[in-house]
């Protein structure tokens, strides 16, 4: 894994994704078995569409987050640090869909040392149909500077440089 | 106008909060690979020895968002399988994190999005600490009727009380 720099990321750049599926049932088994989530909605389908109307077993939101996760971790690699995300689940995931977690480049500043960027951040279906859009703020060293501490404290950031 | 679910005793529970609450058992080495399995992320941090050795990280690591995920049933509490004989019972409570409960009569639940801010990872073995609090809680019309929303934030914690991850979750009754 190639170390990213704040210097080498340009605004409008697209992240590499990640790509997951096609979902079934046994994933979202596998998932709600291993954290222990007994929501019904992620494995009984007679419950998920009789008694809350939903058009088949959900994908877990809960799974769909880290897949986020993912894809920001890989991208900032270990020179880097995911500091902030936040998303909506707006849309509902269902078995058959393969997902593909996307990110782009809104904006990025120079902070103190470190190198802020943001990304706008979703999972798309197979049809280009979005059910998690959201935001995200990764810090990044600069080329010749210090590296990001762990464990990140925002306090290291300092006000914005003019660029 | 649809009916208020905010009610006295749901908005009396708003900002309602508890911990530091500790996890039933340290972050195990198993719940961790079955974590990264499920979600299909074998990155070493989670599982190569050798290689977190010498990264930043000095040792194996949960997922970030691993902590909200590490507070599972203790050996005293009750069995949730118990009550799947209830018509409406769809596995969850509505007491979050152990909080007041919510006493909304809306039956189904979604999942409506999370904040992060994170700190640190989890180390295998590590204790995790749970602080919680109701936001808020507001009722927005939906589609296909009234929606509550039940807005919840989390500090977890490790070692030493050292931050790990702050989160905002939000929950939807309809």
């Amino acid at each position: 894994m190639s170390d990213l720099y704040f210097d080498d990321v340009t605004v409008g750049d697209d992240i590499p994704g990640v790509v997951k599926g096609p979902m079934s049932t046994a994933h979202i088994m596998r998932w709600s078995a291993a954290m222990e989530n007994w929501h019904r909605i992620h494995y009984d389908w007679k419950y998920a569409t009789g008694h809350d109307k939903l058009p088949d077993v959900m994908v877990n939101g809960s799974w769909k987050q880290h897949v986020l996760i993912q894809l920001l971790v890989d991208w900032a690699g270990e020179g880097g640090w995911l500091w902030r995300m936040g998303f909506q689940f707006r849309g509902m995931n269902v078995p058959g869909e393969t997902l593909t977690a996307w990110g782009r480049v809104r904006g990025k500043e120079r902070r103190g040392d470190y190198g802020v960027v943001n990304l706008a951040i979703g999972l798309k279906n197979e049809k280009g149909v979005e059910s998690t859009p959201g935001t995200a703020r990764v810090v990044l060293p600069c080329r010749g500077g210090p590296a990001v501490p762990y464990p990140f404290d925002a306090a290291c950031l300092g006000p914005r440089v003019s660029e | 106008m649809s009916e208020s679910y905010i009610t006295p005793a749901v908005r009396a529970v708003i900002g309602a909060s508890n911990g530091p609450l500790l996890a039933c058992h340290p972050v195990e080495a198993s719940e961790v690979r079955r974590f990264y399995q499920a979600v299909m992320d074998p990155a070493p941090r989670y599982w190569d020895e050798r290689w977190a050795k010498s990264s930043r990280y000095g040792g194996l690591v949960a997922p970030p968002a691993f902590p909200t995920h590490a507070f599972r049933r203790g050996p005293t509490e009750a069995d949730p399988l118990d009550r799947m004989e209830e018509p409406d019972f769809d596995g969850n409570t509505r007491s979050f994190r152990g909080l007041p409960p919510v006493e909304v009569p809306l039956t189904r639940l979604l999942n409506g999005g999370y904040e992060y801010e994170f700190f640190r990872y989890a180390r295998i073995g590590e204790p995790i600490y749970r602080s919680s609090s109701y936001l808020d809680i507001y009722q927005r019309a939906g589609r296909s009727g009234p929606m509550v929303f039940v807005v919840v934030a989390d500090t977890y914690t490790g070692e030493a009380g050292a931050r790990l991850i702050e989160t905002v979750t939000t929950t939807i009754l309809r």
